[in-house]
């Protein structure tokens, strides 16, 4: 098989990986799929700007993170942010666990794209720090504190951290804390574009 | 420039065995229920299509 059939091949061995990336940014099925097929789309017409040896996942990750943005930027965004990935409701989990699942959905919906990417790339996909930050077109360290960040607000949210707690936490990392949302997950987010990444 | 070490922030995910918290392991547990079953799915057969035809080129 000659490199071409190897590179369409690596195409379709990793478009899971992308359907998973593309869920996690636009949180939308059906956008997560036009997505998927947009960045394959791209990938193709770009075949001959990919080096053969190199990293093709980080590759097409970029890509499609990449059409995301730009996407992004010719148009609002009107995704349903209430829409939450139909495997949260395909388990035969109690109801309790069902609700905890849907709760975390909206809990991720409002989490900005790239920690809510970077976390699911990372505990999803199993990826390394230095895997993500390679797909993502970040330092190492910017992608070790999305995820944290991620994990930290997730935590404040659906364990109704007290405010003082989440503020602190939040100061630790830099950032104010009237920034941080310690309200819990229940009060209606706010319908709009995707927070700027 | 070297990158200073934030050692408040682990290098490494937590391997499935070790979890700082129960919360860990079970937001762990809970986004692969939420993306897993996305990732298993058919492809679609237009996509695959697409992929093909431009092989053929």
């Amino acid at each position: 098989m000659g490199a071409s059939g190897e590179f369409h091949d690596q195409i379709i061995a990793i478009l899971p990986k992308l359907r998973v990336q593309a869920l996690a940014l636009t949180r939308n099925r059906a956008a997560a799929e036009d997505l998927v097929q947009d960045a394959a789309c791209n990938a193709l017409s770009a075949h001959e700007s990919f080096i053969p040896g190199t990293n093709f996942a980080a590759w097409m990750h970029r890509i499609l993170r990449n059409r995301f943005i730009s996407n992004l930027r010719k148009r609002r965004d009107t995704t349903d942010i209430d829409d939450v990935p139909s495997s949260a409701f395909s388990t035969e989990a109690p109801h309790e666990d069902r609700l905890a699942l849907k709760e975390l959905g909206k809990a991720m919906n409002r989490l900005p794209a790239d920690q809510r990417e970077a976390l699911v790339m990372v505990v999803v996909h199993g990826m390394s720090y230095e895997a993500l930050a390679e797909s993502t077109g970040c330092a190492v360290g910017t992608a070790k504190s999305r995820v944290f960040r991620a994990r930290r607000q997730l935590e404040a949210w659906l364990m109704g951290e007290p405010e003082g707690e989440a503020s602190r936490g939040a100061a630790r990392l830099g950032r104010s804390p009237g920034a941080v949302r310690t309200d819990r997950v229940a009060t209606p987010a706010r319908r709009g574009p995707v927070a700027a990444m | 420039m070297a990158q200073r070490k934030d050692k408040s922030i682990p290098d490494k995910p937590p391997k499935r065995k070790k979890y700082d918290s129960a919360f860990d392991l079970w937001l762990q547990r809970s986004l692969h229920n939420m993306f897993d079953e996305v990732a298993s799915e058919p492809l679609p057969e237009e996509l695959l299509r697409l992929i093909e035809e431009d092989r053929k080129k």
